[in-house]
């Protein structure tokens, strides 16, 4: 999972991080337009879920590694775990909800 | 205290400092970086969803030196991932192992990871 998700979030990253640097100078405007387009905000979304989905098989590896203590790992992976879902669905719910 | 008995991975305090060790780490600590990045554009994206006068905020932010120093930043944290993570594709097929081709690799990873952030800049500036 973790090398599969890699491959859909690497050239979903560098086009959105295109995007980013792109958009950073352009005004609100622009960035409405952006994700306007239906195929960019599928994309986005797509990234929004793979992104945070790969992001938490990586830091679980992490913990797994450096932390001993079975409460604190845990308590880390079921924050890192809870962070993953919760962020990616407001921000997709707030983009669906405008565009 | 109630540890499990998994060996501890890396003790990074004793290990004498190596290009594959050095590499090894940053990849996580980009990984973590990312995340970071990741969450930053989610803010981003939502103030945008949200209403104009949050999204200026963020705009103010990324045109400022701070923003700008931090963005590039990232563009080289994503850009190192990317290609350290490619560098790891090629040992999970079982090419790369010789020390040799390890430190080659390695080396090859740093020196792209910045060629690619200025490529990303000039793409995204529209400069060429």
């Amino acid at each position: 999972m973790q090398r599969a998700s890699a491959l859909i979030v690497a050239p979903l990253i560098v086009w959105f991080l295109l995007s980013l640097i792109t958009l950073s100078t352009a005004d609100y405007n622009s960035v409405i337009n952006f994700f306007s387009k239906p195929l960019f905000l599928i994309l986005t979304i797509i990234l929004l879920i793979t992104g945070f989905f790969h992001a938490k098989i990586g830091l679980s590896e992490i913990v797994e590694d450096y932390i001993q203590n079975e409460k604190i790992k845990n308590a880390v992976n079921l924050l890192g775990l809870l962070l993953s879902i919760i962020i990616p669905s407001i921000t997709i719910i707030l983009l669906l909800y405008k565009f | 205290m109630n540890d499990s008995k998994n060996p501890l991975s890396p003790h990074l305090q004793i290990y004498r400092w190596q290009i594959s060790s050095l590499l090894s780490i940053t990849h996580r600590i980009t990984g973590i970086l990312n995340l970071l990045g990741l969450i930053f554009i989610s803010a981003w994206i939502s103030s945008a969803g949200i209403g104009e006068n949050l999204f200026e905020y963020f705009s103010v932010f990324l045109k400022s030196f701070i923003g700008k120093f931090i963005l590039i930043g990232f563009t080289w944290s994503i850009s190192y991932h990317l290609l350290s993570g490619i560098r790891h594709f090629f040992w999970d097929l079982g090419y790369g192992y010789e020390i040799k081709t390890v430190n080659i690799s390695g080396v090859i990873v740093i020196i792209s990871s910045l060629l690619l952030t200025v490529f990303l800049w000039l793409i995204g500036r529209g400069l060429i």
